[in-house]
């Protein structure tokens, strides 16, 4: 990712020819010029990292909406996210609230959090959630939730590999 | 990243996990853990997530993450009931569970490992320490603190202030004191001033003053001591510990982060004194290592052994 290392002819080609294209594509779905801005410039650069521009192939267009269209999902993702937290942290007391650079922080880590879990069954999400954020012990949330120690390990495992696989 | 574990090694890693955060990991099961770990980049690189996934977790504060998952969570859920057809019904019990949970009401909130402090209007400062929780009653003629979960130090200003636990009452004025919420009894420090306790159930009272502390239940006040320099210093972030049990030492300190340690039994009763760093494990365990015979191995960063050195 150097920056003196020449940018790949077709890439070069890709960004004359449809950024401003894939711009406007973006700020339709988006309605924020600056948000297309943004999301135009992170498509390349994910298309830089990826080394796949030789299998770009007769569709330019096709395969940057592909790639955009995966940032787009992450972007509304950590929208609804940021939404959510704001919501939360507005209802603390002022003397609670958190400083900026810890709201960044949290944020992130709760994107990515989410991300892990979404794909979890409700029950299983519930008794992940009561030992890795209450700290309860799997013996105290076998006993609220009426379920044996043997249930709660299969609920914990299959929380876990949720995450282990999104991380 | 060149060694991406297979699904298969991750699997291995959820086990491991599950094994570890269970606490009925034995020495033998630690060991082989820690030889499935080193066995091979790919078990080395799944563990690297599963240290990454913990730490996610142990930076989070609980009570803002739980409900901005539950923001999240309601309109989803809306959505796939709709999907299936069906009107919005009742939300799943342990959704419920956990929102009439009693840490669920309090007013202020810290996580592990997090201090806050809270100045009000006539002087009076409390400072919440690690873990713990309060609900807030400050209208009316009588203010009141109820301490839910963890300790509180309270310096009280111009009016006086009524701070509860489920064991009982205590009246402060022009005093600083601390009150901690122990497993079965709440413990009343008093570093200055006089702080009188009246018990939930029975009538008694008591008056506490500076430099005494003591325990209560609804039931009984135990009788006061000297106050101890141990715990005083915990809002500057310090634990002052004088002659004070090693296992003891390594619970209080574990009270301010996430994790495991383990005290091998052979080396509980060792005595300490010093002053050590609240938020800073690692250095505390460096002063131990410098100060008494022991030796620490740990487990990626959450499992943590002390023993004897050899």
């Amino acid at each position: 990712m150097s920056a003196a290392a020449p940018l790949p002819q077709s890439i070069a080609t890709l960004y004359s020819d449809h950024h401003g294209w894939l711009q406007g594509w973006l700020r339709r779905k988006l309605g924020d010029a600056s948000q297309a801005a943004d999301l135009a410039h992170d498509t390349y650069v994910r298309l830089l990292q990826s080394r796949r521009s030789a299998a770009i192939g007769e569709q330019p267009r096709a395969f940057l909406t592909h790639i955009a269209k995966g940032l787009l999902v992450d972007h509304w993702h950590r929208q609804e996210v940021e939404r959510a937290y704001l919501d939360t942290i507005a209802l603390l007391p002022e003397a609670l609230a958190p400083s900026p650079e810890t709201r960044l922080m949290v944020l992130e880590t709760l994107v990515r959090i989410d991300a892990m879990l979404c794909s979890l069954p409700e029950q299983t999400r519930e008794i992940f959630l009561m030992a890795q954020l209450d700290e309860l012990t799997y013996q105290q949330i076998a006993e609220r939730q009426q379920l044996s120690l043997a249930t709660i390990k299969r609920h914990m495992r299959k929380g876990f590999l949720a995450c282990l696989a999104a991380a | 990243m060149s060694t991406a574990p297979s699904m298969a090694v991750l699997a291995e890693a959820a086990d491991w996990l599950v094994c570890l955060q269970s606490g009925e990991a034995s020495a033998q099961a630690r060991a082989d853990f820690e030889r499935w770990r080193t066995a091979s980049p790919q078990h080395a690189a799944a563990w690297q997530r599963a240290e990454a996934v913990l730490g996610d977790f142990a930076s989070l504060p609980a009570e803002t993450t739980r409900r901005t998952l539950s923001r999240l969570d309601a309109p989803r859920r809306r959505q796939a009931l709709r999907v299936l057809g069906l009107m919005l019904a009742a939300a799943p019990a342990g959704w419920l569970a956990w929102r009439q949970a009693p840490l669920w009401t309090a007013d202020l909130r810290t996580a592990t490992g997090e201090q806050s402090t809270l100045d009000l209007a006539d002087g009076t400062r409390l400072v919440l320490d690690t873990a713990s929780a309060v609900k807030l009653r400050l209208a009316g003629a009588t203010r009141q603190v109820h301490l839910l979960a963890g300790s509180i130090l309270v310096s009280t200003g111009r009016q006086s202030l009524d701070v509860t636990t489920q064991h009982g009452a205590m009246r402060a004025l022009d005093s600083r004191f601390a009150v901690r919420l122990l497993d079965a009894a709440s413990r009343l420090s008093v570093f200055d001033g006089a702080v009188a306790i009246t018990r939930a159930h029975a009538g008694g009272m008591y008056t506490a003053q500076a430099g005494e502390e003591l325990e209560f239940t609804q039931d009984a006040i135990a009788s006061p001591r000297p106050l101890g320099a141990s715990l005083a210093l915990w809002d500057k972030g310090m634990l002052v510990a004088k002659n004070m049990r090693l296992d003891t030492l390594l619970a209080e300190l574990g009270r301010y982060r996430h994790g495991i340690v383990r005290c091998d039994p052979a080396i509980a009763s060792l005595r300490v004194s010093g002053a050590f760093p609240v938020h800073d494990f690692a250095r505390s365990l460096v002063l131990l290592r410098q100060t008494l015979p022991v030796q620490t191995s740990s487990v990626g960063p959450y499992w943590i052994t002390i023993e004897r050195a050899l």
